[in-house]
């Protein structure tokens, strides 16, 4: 009872102290609320480039920003409302974790805007529902597979390096869903250009190492010399194989080049940072477009990575060739991987 | 009300461990000496990151109970209690178990076959109305539970293993059961698109939120929060309140005298550890048919293990059970506005939590050397 009634007395006074206090700052200035998935701030992928593009945006289009990083799948309602409550300009949620969590907030919120990197928002039947105040930021992952694909094709034709006299390349997925089929049928679209066998698996999960490692022994015993992983973490366990054994890797998402500097041959980017800088930035010029945004080659969406000293010039030059068609339109990657 | 967390009344002169524990679960000084002291060494880390820690503190208060408005106010303390309510379940699991002289550090498993028991129930049963549901789901959920805390109690009971290893071990066994059933296994929703999941649940399953939409919007208050009240209610009345709660503080406080009095510990244990791990299982389900609908891989941030620091922090009783989890739930709420507003990483909240934890266990560890030399004298 004593005790009871000593929390209760400092409660109150905490409370007190503290009672609005909330000072949930309005103003005109454009203000920018960013919420990451679990993986949290430091993942090196979607929240990490997120927070970039809202670093960026802060330094070069004077807005304000602030960040949450949610602790666990429960936190993404409330964290997402937080932000609708405060910011004046945009919300930003990272990844499509959060497709039905935006969804019930931004319903909530119609004058509150949103933007959910790589996803839509969806209702509680799971249905993609578009809201006249949620951007969502999609990707052409394909323009980005076939970029790394000239460059994989490029290394068997030439037999560079470690590519040998092998006429095999390979791609491992984690779970066969859009955004990472789009990056391997590109890949497969450019390779089959250069006479190239592709073998394509799933390790069927974005965090089993051991699996990713596990299909990656597997495609090199079948002659792989380049191999693609478009499987998050479990793709760490794919290139960790390559490694092993002495052949190339390709990353995906992020540059992953600092994953195994000898093996990872170049990295297929999906540039989240630049996706958000330009959402924050449409938001500022009152541009901002709600439903399906689609970031490309042509504005700087996606790309390849920093490219592996064995890679020739007459390469280099083939990839920057293949993104200008991209760009023009010459070539338009296919976007379902051929089985 | 009396004062319940005292048990036979008269504390006797240390002697054992186990008295010297029982001793040590009465007056709250030391576990609010904690928290402050604890707050202190995380106001030392905040300011030492180059932050303020007084505009940290203030926007962890506000995020977790105040707010601008009213309304703001009122989901902000909602969300505390959504954050708590877990916490209670699990809690009361250790709790129980404590007070039996038992350390149950696996109330993290138990939870999660206890959520993975109710997302299969609900969701392949869930065309079933809420009346048949939601006793079907709720009790499937404590089974487990109850079945997976037996197992530990039994090999304690019968082949001495000792309980900390084989509740710790077996909170591994079901992470991966989760990992299996949910990334590529039989509870694997085809829909939940790169996120490991379990299908929907019914809408028979559902806890329904308590405050209406148009008072506090968004709310997500559910009926679990009943429920872990009358957990509380439950716990208390059972320990002191039933001749098998005496059975079960006796068997604590000292199994052989307790053997004496005609007490079977062997029967004890394992029944003390199916309660724990039933209630835990329960928790498990009210957080998946309150909030999450489905169950995630992963999904919990570790319930079971942040347990253990509010059942100490409120040492073994149901009053300060239920302050410790709200003021865990405070921090895990009012974390996320001291990050947006101060800069300061969330995290430092674990950093908090965890030296509230620790502050309290070493009180324990000095009462204990201070009771050996006293004993020696």
């Amino acid at each position: 009872m004593k005790r009871s009634i000593v929390l209760m007395v400092i409660g109150a006074i905490l409370a007190a102290a503290c009672g609005g206090a909330g000072g949930l700052g309005g103003g005109t200035a454009v203000s920018v609320g960013l919420v990451t998935d679990v993986g949290g701030l430091d993942d090196k992928s979607f929240n990490t480039l997120a927070n970039k593009g809202l670093e960026d945006a802060k330094k070069d289009l004077g807005v304000s920003g602030k960040v949450i990083e949610s602790k666990e799948q429960a936190n993404y309602v409330p964290n997402l409302t937080q932000f609708a409550q405060q910011t004046t300009g945009l919300t930003i949620a990272v990844g499509f974790l959060m497709t039905n969590s935006t969804w019930k907030v931004a319903k909530q919120f119609p004058n509150a805007k949103f933007a959910i990197v790589d996803g839509a928002p969806a209702n509680d039947q799971e249905k993609t529902e578009n809201l006249p105040n949620v951007a969502n930021l999609f990707f052409s992952e394909q323009e980005a597979g076939y970029l790394v694909g000239v460059i994989a094709g490029e290394m068997l034709k030439g037999k560079v390096g470690k590519a040998g006299s092998g006429n095999t390349a390979c791609a491992m997925g984690g779970i066969p869903i859009p955004p990472v089929d789009k990056f391997i049928a590109g890949y497969q679209d450019a390779l089959e250009k250069y006479g190239a066998k592709v073998l394509v698996g799933y390790s069927q999960s974005f965090t089993d190492q051991q699996k990713g490692k596990e299909i990656g022994l597997q495609h090199i015993s079948q002659g792989c010399t380049v191999l693609f992983q478009v499987a998050g973490g479990s793709g760490l366990g794919y290139i960790q194989a390559a490694k092993e054994k002495n052949v190339y890797a390709i990353g995906v998402d992020a540059d992953q080049a600092y994953v195994a500097p000898e093996t990872v041959l170049t990295s297929a980017l999906k540039r989240v940072d630049r996706a958000v800088y330009q959402t924050i930035k449409a938001v500022k010029e009152n541009t901002f477009k709600s439903g399906d945004n689609f970031f490309n080659a042509a504005n700087d969406g996606v790309g390849f990575g920093v490219l592996h000293k064995d890679v020739p010039a007459g390469a280099k030059s083939a990839t920057e060739t293949a993104l200008a068609d991209i760009k023009s339109g010459k070539i338009k990657p296919r976007t379902e991987v051929k089985k | 009300m009396t004062d319940v967390t005292s048990g036979p009344e008269v504390a006797p002169p240390a002697r054992s461990v186990r008295q010297l524990g029982y001793q040590w679960t009465a007056g709250p000084a030391m576990p609010l000496l904690s928290l402050a002291v604890a707050l202190l060494i995380g106001a030392v880390f905040i300011a030492a990151s180059g932050r303020d820690p007084l505009r940290a503190y203030v926007a962890l208060v506000s995020g977790a109970v105040g707010g601008a408005t009213v309304q703001l106010a009122a989901y902000n303390t909602s969300e505390t209690i959504v954050g708590a309510v877990p916490l209670v379940f699990t809690a009361i699991s250790v709790a129980v178990a404590f007070r039996t002289g038992l350390f149950n550090i696996g109330a993290e498993g138990q939870l999660l076959v206890g959520a993975l028991s109710a997302g299969a129930v609900g969701a392949a049963f869930g065309g079933l109305p809420g009346p048949v549901l939601m006793p079907l789901t709720l009790g499937a959920a404590a089974l487990a539970g109850a079945a997976y805390g037996a197992i530990p109690g039994a090999l304690k009971a019968w082949r001495g293993a000792h309980e900390v290893i084989t509740t710790i071990m077996l909170n591994y066994v079901a992470i991966f059961l989760m990992h299996w059933l949910l990334q590529n296994g039989p509870m694997t929703a085809p829909s939940a698109a790169g996120t490991p999941a379990s299908a929907k649940i019914g809408d028979g399953a559902i806890l329904p939120v308590l405050l209406p939409s148009d008072l506090v919007p968004l709310s997500r208050l559910h009926a679990g929060t009943l429920i872990a009240i009358a957990a509380l209610v439950g716990f208390w009345a059972l320990m002191w309140r039933t001749s098998l709660g005496y059975e079960l503080r006796s068997v604590g406080f000292s199994p052989r005298a307790a053997a004496q009095a005609g007490i079977d510990p062997k029967l004890r244990t394992v029944l003390v550890m199916a309660i724990a791990g039933g209630v835990a299982g329960i928790g498990g389900a009210v957080q998946i048919q309150g909030v999450l609908y489905r169950v995630f891989d992963g999904f919990s941030p570790g319930y079971g293990f942040d347990a253990i620091a509010v059942a100490l922090l409120g040492k073994s009783s149901p009053v300060g059970i239920a302050l410790a989890a709200l003021l865990f739930g405070a921090f895990g709420h009012g974390g996320a506005l001291m990050q947006s507003e101060a800069q300061v990483s969330a995290h430092i909240v674990s950093v908090i939590e965890a030296l509230v934890l620790f502050l309290v266990a070493a009180e324990l560890v000095a009462r204990i050397v201070a009771g050996r030399r006293k004993a020696r004298a």
